[in-house]
This record gives structure tokens, sequence and C-alpha cells, in this order.
């Protein structure tokens, strides 16, 4: 569209028009003459002329009610004031109500022209000032858009530099690990004091592609969260990536469900031979009845129905172990002497001890001292973690060194605590807080990830706790806490889920 | 005369129920609880055929089976594997049959049958 070189002339000096006319439209602009304000007005209604000119004296309206009215109601429209020769008062006064210049008469050609310049200039920014306002306006929406998924995706998203120092995280990351950009990645996430090995944000600065790991991370509050990252590239103008991005959905509901369904698997698995030997028996045992009956041979019969007892009995007890991992059954809780229970775990642990030359020492206190556990279940806990003991004692490779498993049992006002310390390889902080995760293991393919992970459990559910202190190469002791006197809830079968 | 069928398997509630079933069809039985004892038991019985399991505690099947066709006298004796373990097949791949435990005895009978007789 070619430019709008329209100029309004509103004076009642009627010659002073005529002169300006014929100036302006040599040098090219297209001249309107109106008389009046109201004419003019509604002139600029209707036609919008980029500017007007007009006297500071009109015959219906004083030039300063038409400026306020015209900058009022069509902001757009630049208007210039033609002042008395010397009242500078009204040049000022016109100026503060939105005109964009005024000339004085008698009119410079060389003055008029530059305030028609500068109308025109002053008319396109305020249309790109205008425009620029409704662009910016859109920014700050989209902006705002944004930042609200940013931070309301249910994920923790992170932005880091190549150092894999933080340097932008989203609300869901503050709230579980901390607002503290400008740390490292390793630090918050893990505790470490080292990049982690297979660290995707450092294989996307390498090759720029997106990279997926799954790991477990520690919060702020010391929870721990299996979660499942995905990485992806931030790159500058040149392409050069400058930070990458980190998004972890936090998966421990689903690993905790699948933890639970694998162990119940393993445990099928292992059991599967012996359910079908048992079946087998069940099935002799009938066979034996059937034809027992036949031949009215008392001592088949009888034979055959012990076997077929002891065949129900033992897939009853098969199921019951099952349904122990499903957690639905209560513990099998009764009163036990802690030294008869300690000593007994002792003398199944000290064989073991003395095969590989370890000094087993164990130290009980308080002879008659009694509590209230699943015996079964607490010993296969216990057993487990002192065998691991032993193991940290074997794989250390420090030589001249003699190793030592203590086993100490003490008690304070509530609670039995039992003491697995050993002087063996010990744990970073890594280890120890993938510790009690299933299939975590430190031992290579010894280890199947299963034991500390069930311990773990059935401490929880005595309603204990294990704790843990380890220093790499110096040893670790686990400190097991029991309480003394169950919990009536969980006497009674009900799980913490379930009261809460 | 009666032919002879040594069952190899560590229940012994399994070894009674396979006794009384053989028995009740007009064969002969003697037993064994493990590998390492079995090969005992071929030698003084010399069998017709053997049932064997697979897992046992001392010496598993497979490892007595290869014992067994060491010996010229008792390699042509027919092997049927009763196992709980299933995929058993391929534990003996020379076994004239492989069962999965818990059995149909009367297909049981049917091997037996077809192969001794």
């Amino acid at each position: 569209m070619a430019m709008d070189n329209t100029v309004l002339l509103v004076d009642s000096h009627k010659e002073l028009c005529n002169a300006l006319e014929k100036h302006l439209t040599r040098h090219g602009y297209d001249v309107k003459i109106t008389e009046t304000g109201q004419i003019a007005l509604s002139d600029i209604s209707i036609n919008k002329p980029p500017v007007v000119i007009s006297g500071t004296q009109l015959p219906d309206m004083e030039g300063v009610d038409f400026l306020s009215n015209v900058k009022d109601n069509f902001p757009a429209v630049e208007v210039i004031m033609i002042i008395n020769e010397g009242d500078i008062e009204a040049g000022v006064t016109a100026l503060r109500l939105g005109a964009s210049d005024y000339i004085s008469k008698p009119i410079n050609s060389g003055a008029l022209e530059v305030a028609l310049q500068r109308a025109y200039d002053r008319r396109d920014y305020w249309f790109k000032f205008k425009a620029y306002e409704k662009m910016l306006k859109s920014v700050e929406k989209h902006k705002a858009l944004f930042q609200q998924l940013f931070d309301e995706v249910p994920c923790y998203i992170s932005l880091q530099d190549e150092n894999f120092r933080l340097t932008c995280a989203n609300k869901l990351f503050k709230k579980d690990f901390g607002d503290y950009i400008g740390s490292y990645c390793y630090e918050i996430y893990k505790h470490r004091t080292e990049p982690c090995r297979g660290c995707p944000v450092q294989a996307t600065f390498k090759d720029g592609n997106p990279h997926q790991t799954e790991e477990v991370v520690t919060s702020q509050h010391g929870k721990q969260y299996n979660v499942l990252t995905w990485t992806a590239p931030l790159r500058d103008d040149s392409g050069k990536i400058t930070q990458v991005m980190e998004i972890s959905t936090n998966i421990t509901q689903i690993r905790k469900l699948q933890g639970r369904l694998t162990t119940l698997g393993l445990l099928l698995g292992s059991m599967s031979h012996g359910i079908r030997g048992v079946l087998t028996a069940l099935d002799g045992g009938i066979y034996r009845l059937e034809t027992g009956l036949k031949k009215e041979n008392q001592k088949q019969i009888h034979d055959a129905l012990e076997v077929i007892k002891n065949m129900i009995h033992r897939i009853s007890s098969m199921v019951i172990d099952i349904l122990y991992y499903t957690k639905e059954r209560g513990l099998n809780w009764t009163q036990v002497n802690v030294m008869d229970f300690s000593n007994q775990i002792a003398a199944l642990i000290k064989p073991k001890a003395d095969k590989h030359n370890i000094e087993f020492v164990y130290k009980f206190d308080h002879p008659k001292a009694l509590f209230e556990i699943d015996p079964e279940t607490v010993s296969s806990a216990l057993v487990n973690i002192l065998e691991n003991s032993i193991d940290a004692c074997l794989d250390d490779k420090s030589k001249d060194k003699s190793y030592r498993v203590i086993f100490r049992v003490y008690e304070n006002e509530d609670h039995t605590i039992f003491e697995a310390h050993d002087n063996g390889i010990g744990m970073d902080r890594e280890t120890r807080e993938n510790l009690f995760t299933l299939f975590f293991s430190s031992k290579g393919h010894r280890g199947t990830g299963l034991g500390l992970f069930v311990a773990n459990q059935i401490v929880e559910q005595h309603g204990g706790s294990i704790e843990i202190e380890s220093e790499p190469k110096q040893g670790s002791c686990f400190r097991i806490k029991l309480p003394k006197i169950l919990p009536e809830e969980i006497k009674n079968g009900i799980s913490k889920q379930e009261i809460s | 005369m009666a032919k002879k069928i040594l069952i190899v398997d560590d229940d012994p509630n399994i070894v009674t129920y396979l006794e009384d079933f053989f028995g009740d069809n007009g064969y002969d039985t003697c037993s064994a609880t493990d590998g390492s004892e079995a090969m005992a038991v071929v030698k003084k019985e010399k069998p017709d055929l053997i049932t064997l399991d697979l897992e046992m505690p001392e010496e598993w099947g497979p490892r007595f089976y290869r014992k067994l066709v060491k010996e010229e006298e008792f390699r042509k004796i027919p092997v049927i594997v009763i196992s709980g373990l299933t995929g058993s097949k391929y534990a003996i791949q020379k076994a004239v049959a492989s069962i999965t435990k818990p059995f149909d005895r009367d297909k049981l009978l049917a091997i037996v049958k077809d192969v001794i007789g």
C-alpha cells in the first residue's frame, strides 16, 4: 500500500489555508481543507488522515479542545498546531496534549517541512510500537504458558551445562531435590562427588542424541526414587550444544510393584519343582487309596491317607509362603528369648566364618531379655545380613589384614538391636543407598540382588529399621532395630498402608 | 518271568506310588533314591527299564545316565525321564520318553508296555 500522504488543514484563516495548500501540494502532499472543528472531526472519523494541521482558534471551538478530542478518539492521527508568533505557551500546551509539534506564524517552510516529517515518523513509530506491544503480549502469554508447562509437568526437569552444573530446574525438581542452581547434578541426585558412570547428559553433549537411563536417586529428604531419565540437547544459534535437558520420571511405584511381582515370580519358579513333586505324590496317594480300597488292604489305605495328609499340609504351607510375599498374611509372631535366638543365628554363621579364617565375635548382654518377632523370617534376614558381612571381608583385596565380623546384640528401652560389624571392603554412598533395591548387587555374578531386599522387607514388616554406616576399605556396620513389643496393628495383621 | 523296572527318585512317596502302580500292572520293581546309589542297584537287579528323576540331592539324573551308557552291559536299558523340571526332554536326549510331573499314569503305562511289553 502506498503511503497515505493526506494532510488535513483546519483553520479559520482561509487565506493562510490556501497558501499552505499550494505549498504542500507542490511538495507532494494531498491536502484537504476544512473550516470548522466539527467538520474536521467527522472527516477524521471517516478518512483517518495521518496528519492534521490545526490553528489555535477555530470558528466553532478552541484549538486545544479540538486537539484533545482528536488525540482521545484517534490516537494514531498526528496533529501539528499553528500558534501565533511568540505564543510559546500555547505551543507547550499543545505538546502536552499530544500534538506531535507546533509551528509558529509566520510559517517558515523549512520548519513546516521538519514538523511534517516528524509527524509522519512519529506515526510510524506509533504503529510499530502498537505492533510490538501486541507481540510482546503474546510472547508473555506464551512464556507464561511454557513456564507453567515446565513447572507443572509431573517429571523432574533440569538443564545442565557441560560441567553437569544445574542451570535451571522445574517446580517438582526443586520440591524434591532443593533449589540449588549451580550445583552439580550428581551431587544433588546421587550425593556423589564425581560424575556418574554412563552419564546420559555427557553422552548427549558428545553425540547430540537423546539418551536414556534408569537410576536410583535420593531426594533432599533422604527418600529414594527410581527414575527413568531422558536427555535432549539444547543448541545455540550456531548449532553448538550449550546445555542438555534432563527429564526424569519417577517410576518408584512401578518398580515397587514390579519388585513384588518379580519376587513372587522367582519364588514360584523355585517352588515349581517342589510343587510338581508334591502333586505327583498326591496323585500317588490317591491311586494307592483307590487300589487299597478295592483290595481292602487296610495298611495300604492307612499309608495312602498319611501321604495325602502330608502332601496337603505341604501344599498349604507353600501357598502360605506365597501369600507372605503378597503381604496377605500377618506375621507369625511369638515371644522369643533374645539370647537363644541370637545363639541360633551365631551357630549358623560361625562355620562359614571359620571356613574363610574370619574371626567371628559375638557379644550378647541381657540373657533374659525377650522380644516379639516372627522368628523364622527375622532369622533369615539376620543370617542374610551376616553372610553379607562375611562376603564383604572376602571381597576386600587388602593384604596383611586380619578380618573380623562382630555380631553384637543389645537393647534400649523399646528396641532390641542387632549389629553386624565387619572390617571388609566397605561401601560408597551410592552402593549404600541402592542396597535394598531389588536386584541391586555389588557382588557381580555371585549376587542375586534379592537377599537384602527381602531382609529389609522383613524388618520393615516388624516395624523395625536398618541403619548402615560404612566407609570404603574400612568396613560396614548394619544396625537392625526391632521393637521389643510388636505394635498392635502389626499383630493384628493390618499393614501400614491400610491404616493410612 | 515279569519284567523289572528300576525307579530312581528322591521322594519316597513317589517311589512307593510307582512301585504299587507298576506292581498292580504285573511288573517287578526295585528302587534307588539317588543317582549315586542307582548304579549299584542296576548292577545287582539288572532292570529291563529305568524311570529316572532329574533333580536329586547327591547325584543328578543326567550324570547317572552318562555312567550307565558307559557300561556295555547296561547301555541298551531304556530310560524314561520323570521329572518336575519343565523342558526336561532336553536333559537326556536318548531317553525313550520324558514325562513332566504330575503325570497321567495311564499314559506312562502305555509307554512302558510299548517299550518292554
